[in-house]
């Protein structure tokens, strides 16, 4: 049975949807503005882009976050991957222990995370970089490969597995030759949203940024507090830009996947 | 033996981020019983008086502050993303599909940008003033910004995608042939929603008020751009004290404090959606 969708209904989503994007299409909007003030629509420019480029401690930031983000992803698809192909041979108590794991941080609010890191870290003398960065990235984001490959390894037909053992192969070659082809996917899709995840990260990289690793976030958060300025609508229009790249690119290999099965 | 074999591959992950998580907390749970001398510096000397100050007047308010408007940011975004929840999975495959596409779109848009996106529209030369005042339905700019409800608004902007997620999958999950019994025994739209829908979707509703409740309780920066620091919310005490105040005993207190609220968020879920726990982050 399907029901039939009201006019109201279509009128209401309709009108969320709207809600839901008027804030990001004003941002790309008035990233065009001539004027400096939102009071004015003056006329279109792109002097706010190339300020951006003219701008070294944004050029910097945006480095870092590069970086730390490329690092952060492969590091998530390296152990959120590892964490998921293990749990199909633990024993259920220690499946438990992974799952409650990977679940702990996703629970504890993002703000007492980057508290606790940074008593931590600091106690223990790490300087804060790079690596301090990736560490606590990483922690939000294996749990997302975790997940999206598990759910991907729930799909795969266990009889497949006993016949590649039948024939012969070791735990090893099944998992190189079996699982990891199977999974890839979910992999790249994931670590992209670990990608995503990391450059957009503000509330932990505040405590992790380090006195000349700051990344791009923290410094437009900075930026914002001071008021509104085209600039910072031009830089976040570029960042949209840039994560939707991604997210093209992680929808085209779902797609070849697909074609491919 | 053999136990310990197929286990042992596992040890590294679950110590990796034991020694991330845990050790960290375990840290926060030490350093809020510790003080601190005149310079900011931690004294390693037990005290209560961290958590006699969480009890202060004053810095109660704030922690009310905050669990006011997580409360409200959970009931706002249950009350707006039922609705599109509820009709989207009742829309035809092409129709639905588009708008599961732009319920999910945000979660990779920059929450920064989403934020920003209200100062430009809210601010007093922001773009709603300047329609209405060409419009002629006001003289003078309407003041919406830095107030308790413009960061309510911020917060809920912000979360209710996870609000919908949550929900989406439980009214999807839903028995269609259920809602035929009871109409064929009469019952009209109202009444089958009430009394069939609804409570069963219980448990996707207490996902997604777990999932927005508890980011709610911490976005400092929401907060700080779209309330100018007008009301102080327990994201903004933390921040300050432990960035600028360098009071880190006292931010330690606070932070336990709300890992508590959220441990008891929790486990309320844990209570009313108990065969549906996988579901939280599915």
């Amino acid at each position: 049975m399907k029901l039939k969708t009201s006019k109201f209904g279509a009128f209401y989503l309709s009108l969320f949807f709207v809600v839901l994007y008027l804030p990001v299409l004003s941002v790309i909007l008035y990233s065009f503005n001539a004027s400096p003030s939102t009071a004015q629509w003056t006329g279109f420019t792109l002097d706010w882009y190339r300020e951006l480029f003219r701008d070294r401690v944004i050029v910097e930031s945006f480095k870092v976050s590069i970086e730390v983000a490329l690092l952060t992803a492969l590091l998530s698809a390296i152990m959120g991957t590892a964490s998921a192909v293990i749990s199909m041979w633990v024993t259920d108590g220690m499946k438990k222990a992974i799952q409650g794991m990977m679940v702990l941080p996703l629970l504890v609010p993002e703000i007492a995370l980057g508290i606790a890191l940074l008593i931590f870290f600091n106690s223990i003398n790490l300087p804060f970089g790079h690596l301090t960065l990736v560490l606590s990235h990483s922690l939000f984001c294996v749990p997302y490969v975790y997940i999206m490959v598990q759910l991907r390894l729930k799909e795969i037909d266990r009889s497949i597995l006993e016949s590649a053992r039948d024939l012969g192969a070791t735990t090893w070659q099944v998992i190189e030759t079996v699982i990891l082809p199977l999974v890839t996917p979910s992999i790249i899709t994931a670590s992209l949203l670990a990608l995503a995840m990391s450059l957009d990260d503000v509330i932990i990289s505040t405590y992790m940024s380090g006195a000349k690793t700051t990344t791009l976030p923290v410094h437009i958060f900075s930026m914002m507090r001071v008021g509104v300025t085209p600039k910072v609508n031009a830089l976040c229009t570029l960042i949209l830009v840039g994560t939707f790249f991604i997210v093209g690119l992680s929808q085209l290999t779902k797609k070849q996947n697909k074609e491919a099965v | 033996m053999q136990t310990l074999k197929r286990n042992i591959l596992a040890v590294p992950i679950v110590v990796w981020i034991g020694l991330l998580v845990g050790v960290p907390l375990l840290f926060v749970f030490v350093l809020s019983f510790l003080s601190r001398d005149s310079l900011g510096n931690i004294v390693v000397q037990f005290t209560l008086e961290n958590y006699q100050r969480v009890f202060d007047p004053i810095y109660l308010r704030v922690f009310l502050n905050s669990l006011l408007l997580a409360l409200l940011t959970g009931i706002l975004t249950l009350v707006v993303g039922y609705p599109v929840a509820y009709i989207t999975s009742n829309l035809e495959p092409k129709k639905r599909a588009l708008s599961i596409g732009l319920i999910m779109l945000p979660f990779w848009i920059s929450s920064l940008l989403r934020t920003y996106g209200w100062m430009i529209l809210l601010g007093n030369a922001g773009i709603i003033n300047n329609v209405l005042r060409a419009l002629g339905v006001i003289d003078a700019p309407l003041s919406m910004m830095y107030k308790f409800s413009t960061t309510l608004i911020g917060t809920a902007y912000m979360l209710v995608p996870f609000m919908i997620v949550a929900i989406f999958n439980s009214v999807d999950k839903l028995d269609r042939s259920l809602l035929e019994a009871s109409y064929d025994l009469g019952a009209n739209k109202r009444q089958t929603f009430f009394n069939i829908t609804l409570p069963l979707t219980i448990p996707g509703i207490a996902g997604g008020f777990t999932l927005v409740f508890i980011p709610a309780l911490g976005l400092f920066y929401v907060s700080d751009l779209l309330g100018g620091g007008n009301t102080i919310f327990l994201g903004n005490l933390i921040n300050t004290q432990v960035t600028r105040g360098r009071n880190r005993p006292l931010a330690a207190a606070f932070s336990m404090a709300m890992i508590v609220v959220a441990i008891l968020v929790i486990s309320l879920y844990g209570r009313v959606a108990k065969d549906d726990r996988e579901g939280l982050f599915q």
